[in-house]
């Protein structure tokens, strides 16, 4: 059976206009209850609907930004900001050793929801004066209420409705947290290699680690600091679909791009590792990150890690050979 | 021991964070201390006016017995039995905060996954286990009684103070 979750049913844009798609309620319920989720279902038949059965767009607004809101906490809590840092601020200071010290640098969100890690990074100025911060989401909403929260506190950053492969600026580094989990089947690696036929020198996308703790975590996690029932549900279905270290390291295998994982499985204690990024560099700025990480790049790995902490699925060769292949066939 | 001082304490530091928790979640800001500062301070005034409940109960089972050096008695030991699960908890969350804050990301996050979120979760059980303690301690029905009320003042500081003030996002 499929995990689902249900703010991907409740709210569907069009990604390439990105005008927002009317749903409705009966075949959310259906799908949910086809994926053997009667709880879900639940949760989406009490939603508010018109007469069509097309659930209300405001109603579904306001609980998106209601439930996005809650999530924030658990992002303040975890500290994801400093998480994220640990690894952006070397990342950052390779990209200036290679691209010269006065440059100007554009930090991506992909996914940004109420653009908490941009406007985090804002208001403390993490990552330095000369690096743009810029959050994107389909989410018309979630982008206003980010813009709103960010005019408020008068910080330097913006957000922007829409894709964020079609940005007019480009962007040095791509990054998100919590979005991964979101893509399947092929459109996982369609995603990476977006990236990659860019010009941005880096992504950094931070997960739920895919570990056995990570399911149990979240349910306690999510039960003790959300109230909505949504943000339950769904908190514990994302760390359910968490990509495995080797999905990741294989999805992101794509030409020109150094794929790597910080803090992989076997190199870290699954209760304090909840959300872990996977890397994709230029190759040129492997050495300079490593040497910004400092002892930390001993937890930064690529593919032969994984050859050689087990039986793999695919060894390193066979999957620069899968990347290559697939970059040929573009 | 009297144990009234402790318990009234850490039934006021309790609502604080009661007051805390019912904020937190509400408000996306980044920038918030003194709104964190607001929403503890609510509960505390919540709480303090909840637990003149327990205070009263007290007061009227002095007031309705017999003996009442006697029903003083076993009224500080049950509040002594109710003081050792409650002090533990206390205890619990103390040192899970105090790592929390002094340690690094990693390590903080390993206090809020094992001890500050399952905690928070534990609070109805640990009041349960105070009411158990009071009687154990051969506090009778009056303790388990002013337990009860105890119990039940400060479980609702955190549903009322977010129902007041924190319905809707900030």
């Amino acid at each position: 059976m499929p995990h689902l979750e249900i703010s991907d049913l409740i709210t569907v844009t069009d990604p390439l206009s990105g005008a927002r798609m009317p749903v409705r309620r009966g075949d959310v319920v259906r799908r949910l209850d086809e994926a053997g989720d009667p709880r879900a279902a639940r949760i989406v038949a009490g939603l508010p609907a018109g007469p069509d059965d097309v659930l209300d767009p405001l109603a579904v607004d306001r609980l998106m930004i209601g439930v996005h809101t809650e999530l924030q906490r658990l992002s303040e809590e975890l500290r994801i900001g400093e998480r994220l840092v640990h690894v952006l601020d070397p990342l950052f200071e390779a990209i200036r050793e290679i691209a010269g010290r006065r440059g100007r640098f554009r930090l991506v969100d992909i996914g940004s929801g109420l653009g908490y890690l941009v406007r985090w990074l804002a208001s403390t100025g993490a990552l330095g004066p000369n690096v743009e911060l810029i959050g994107v989401d389909l989410d018309a909403a979630l982008v206003a209420e980010a813009d709103r929260l960010a005019r408020a506190e008068g910080l330097d950053c913006r957000f922007v409705h829409g894709n964020a492969f079609d940005l007019p600026e480009i962007a040095t580094v791509y990054v998100s947290t919590g979005v991964l989990h979101h893509f399947r089947g092929p459109a996982l690696a369609e995603f990476f290699e977006a990236q990659a036929d860019s010009q941005a020198l880096a992504f950094c996308h931070f997960d739920i680690a895919a570990t056995r703790l990570a399911p149990v975590g979240a349910w306690m996690f999510h039960r003790a600091r959300m109230r909505h029932p949504l943000g339950r549900h769904d908190g514990v279905v994302s760390a359910r679909r968490a990509h495995s270290d080797e999905t990741l390291l294989r999805a992101a295998t794509v030409p020109g791009i150094r794929p790597l994982l910080y803090e992989p499985k076997g190199l870290s204690n699954p209760f304090c590792t909840t959300l872990r990024p996977v890397l994709g560099i230029r190759p040129y700025l492997e050495d300079p990150l490593r040497q910004a990480l400092g002892r930390s790049s001993r937890r930064l790995v690529g593919a032969e890690h994984l050859t050689r902490g087990g039986p793999p699925r695919h060894d390193a060769a066979s999957w620069s050979a899968s990347g290559a292949a697939s970059g040929a066939g573009r | 021991m009297n144990p009234v001082l402790p318990l009234a304490a850490l039934g006021l530091v309790d609502a604080a964070f009661s007051g805390f928790r019912a904020y937190a979640g509400r408000d996306a800001r980044i920038r918030k201390h003194r709104a964190v500062l607001r929403a503890s301070l609510r509960g505390l005034a919540v709480g303090a006016v909840l637990l003149l409940a327990p205070a009263l109960t007290a007061g009227a089972v002095l007031l309705l017995a017999e003996d009442t050096d006697r029903a003083y008695g076993v009224l500080a030991d049950g509040g002594t039995g109710f003081l050792v699960p409650i002090g533990a908890y206390a205890l619990a969350v103390g040192l899970s905060l105090a790592a929390y804050f002094a340690l690094p990301y990693r390590a903080s996050t390993l206090s809020m996954v094992v001890g500050l979120g399952p905690l928070t979760l534990a609070r109805p059980l640990v009041v349960a286990g105070a009411c158990a303690g009071a009687l154990v301690a051969g506090g009778g029905w009056t303790s388990l009684l002013v337990g009860v009320v105890a119990g039940a003042a400060v479980l609702c500081v955190e549903p009322y103070v977010h129902r007041r003030w924190y319905a809707f996002p900030v």
